[in-house]
């Protein structure tokens, strides 16, 4: 799976997102760093943000496209 | 034998601290749930692994359960906390050791275990 390809998820999941950045880790398609700052993560326990973003994601978690996720979300309050 | 499901919210509901995790601390299959380990330590944590590799109905009714796609899991007291990524911001930050104070005491175990959970071959 391509980093543009989550990229998109993540666009269409939060469209109001003022930081959105996709690193494929390890060059394989399968080991991603996911930086993703939206307001509508403010007021959220970083627990829901995660839940949010690995919501967004659930296909390719479940089907094991995506190996490694690393998520750093952050509101913009 | 109890299901599946009533041995993993066992390990949840009845551990200070349980990890659901690939492999064990012994031989750590996956750099998250190392990193995982490793912020837990960090904290003072005591840690009660589980792994989940052995079969995959381990992880599969683990998340029907916790609602969380991923794997590292970590729970105090039966609540989730997260995975590697907010396991080490709580514990780079300070949060999860005061946390773990308020829940556990200061003066807590911080030992290792493991437990194996017994899976129906049938």
């Amino acid at each position: 799976m391509k980093a543009e390809a989550i990229r998109a998820l993540l666009e269409d999941a939060f469209p109001d997102a003022v930081e959105l950045s996709v690193e494929d880790r390890t060059g394989t398609g399968d080991h991603f760093q996911v930086t993703l700052a939206s307001p509508a993560f403010d007021g959220l326990a970083l627990l829901d943000q995660h839940r949010r973003g690995n919501a967004a994601l659930a296909e390719p978690l479940r089907d094991g496209s995506i190996h490694e996720l690393r998520i750093k979300t952050k509101g913009t309050a | 034998m109890k299901t599946l499901s009533e041995q993993i919210s066992a390990v949840i509901e009845g551990e200070p601290v349980a990890v659901f995790m690939k492999g064990t601390p012994e031989m750590v299959m996956c750099g998250n749930s190392m990193r995982a380990l490793q912020a837990l330590h960090a904290a003072g944590a005591p840690i009660t692994t589980v792994d989940i590799l052995p079969d995959p109905r381990i992880r599969q009714e683990l998340s029907e359960i916790s609602g969380w796609p991923t794997i590292p899991q970590v729970f105090v007291k039966g609540e989730l906390i997260g995975g590697a990524d907010i396991t080490e911001e709580l514990s780079a930050s300070g949060e999860l050791q005061r946390k773990l104070d308020d829940e556990l005491g200061a003066d807590r175990s911080q030992d290792v275990k493991v437990v194996a959970l017994e899976v129906d071959t049938a």
